[in-house]
């Protein structure tokens, strides 16, 4: 009898405590959105988080695609000026949306950035896709290599391929496509910089020139 | 060949033609290829590692410009073939269509109307954008040589 008490104690005293262990430990897939975040007509609640001061007074949303040739030559030349003069200096920040529509390997591609996110390396992955870029569905964005870029960055190998195999990102990304079509975004690189007065549309991978003229007069 | 080509253009008629293909193919494709762009602001962009996607975008613009006038002077004066013409035009739109397509509102279009039919098109297009521009300059190059030809035995200029 005072074996069986015993017996029973253990197994109460496990169940409490794994259900404790579960409640109170930080969970690394816990997604952390704001629905009800926007910048100016677009809804940016399931995009990346905010590049830069948050309470920055100018947002740059740029729509993009990780195979798109044209993102990464904006993302190489003029996206380094952005960062040093705009967002490195709080007068802007910057977010990213995704609109995969080039390839079979888009999609995925970011949805493993969301994952990525899960481990608090959003941006690092962001940069490590437009980094190792290729060709359009050539095999550098298929399920193995997102995951060995995952592993590059050190992030957790088994929490990750559980997130990408699971499509857990599959509908954000697609309410970041739809945000694309009803802003009218008709091809990759797109932008909108929304300032305290109003927004204005980039399309393509225009010189920091461009974004310049536009950005100044609104600081 | 110099006197062929010569011939053709003495025509004030087919100069003014040519300089319409070459300017508005060149306009064209370098807007089609963001090399420029014409919203908010006017502005040309020539990113490095583009350069040769640009000068081959002249290349095809100028022989364009070179054989399809050539063969319309073949049409209407010597009331010859239209064969050499589709070779001018073929290689003009193959050269056209390569890289305009990529990830810019023609690709969008084209995806967004065809599915995934249009996807691998497009990529087939992007990722081979210079052979393909370089096969049709080479298209090209066979048509104004083979135009060249065939107008010394029409026009008899060897005689």
């Amino acid at each position: 009898m005072n074996k069986k008490g015993i017996i029973v104690g253990v197994i109460v005293v496990a169940i409490v405590t794994g259900i404790s262990v579960s409640y109170l430990s930080p969970s690394s897939e816990t997604v952390n959105l704001d629905m009800g975040r926007t910048h100016g007509t677009i809804s940016t609640a399931m995009a990346s988080p905010i590049l830069g001061d948050p309470s920055a007074p100018i947002t740059i949303v740029e729509f993009g695609d990780y195979q798109c040739e044209r993102c990464y030559e904006w993302f190489h030349e003029t996206k380094p000026s952005i960062v040093q003069d705009y967002i490195d200096t709080g007068k802007a920040n910057l977010v990213f949306v995704d609109l995969a529509f080039l390839g079979k390997d888009s999609i995925p591609a970011s949805m493993a950035t969301y994952c990525a996110e899960d481990q608090e390396m959003y941006w690092e992955y962001h940069d490590l896709l437009y980094n190792f870029q290729e060709h359009v569905d050539n095999g550098w964005a298929n399920s193995e290599r997102l995951k060995a870029f995952a592993f590059s960055l050190g992030l957790d190998k088994d929490l990750f391929e559980s997130c990408l195999d699971s499509e857990k990102y599959s509908k954000r990304v697609q309410y970041n496509i739809q945000q694309a079509r009803e802003n009218g975004v008709r091809g990759t690189p797109g932008f909108f910089i929304v300032g305290p007065n109003g927004q204005q549309q980039i399309g393509g991978a225009q010189p920091f020139s461009v974004f310049k003229q536009i950005l100044d007069p609104m600081i | 060949m110099v006197q062929t080509t010569k011939l053709v253009y003495s025509n004030f008629k087919y100069v003014i033609l040519a300089s319409i293909i070459f300017v508005s193919m060149l306009i064209g494709l370098l807007i089609l290829s963001e090399y420029i762009f014409l919203e908010p602001y006017v502005v040309a962009h020539l990113p490095s590692g583009s350069e040769f996607g640009f000068v081959l975008i002249v290349i095809l613009s100028a022989l364009s410009a070179l054989v399809i006038p050539m063969n319309v002077f073949r049409i209407n004066i010597l009331k010859s073939s239209k064969q050499k013409m589709g070779g001018g035009i073929f290689g003009s739109i193959i050269g056209a269509a390569s890289g305009v397509c990529s990830c810019g509102p023609v690709g969008f279009a084209i995806i967004s109307t065809f599915g995934s039919v249009g996807a691998t098109a497009t990529a087939f297009l992007t990722n081979y954008e210079i052979p393909i521009r370089i096969i049709a300059i080479a298209i090209l190059a066979v048509t104004y040589f083979t135009t060249v030809k065939s107008l010394k035995v029409e026009c008899n200029l060897n005689h």
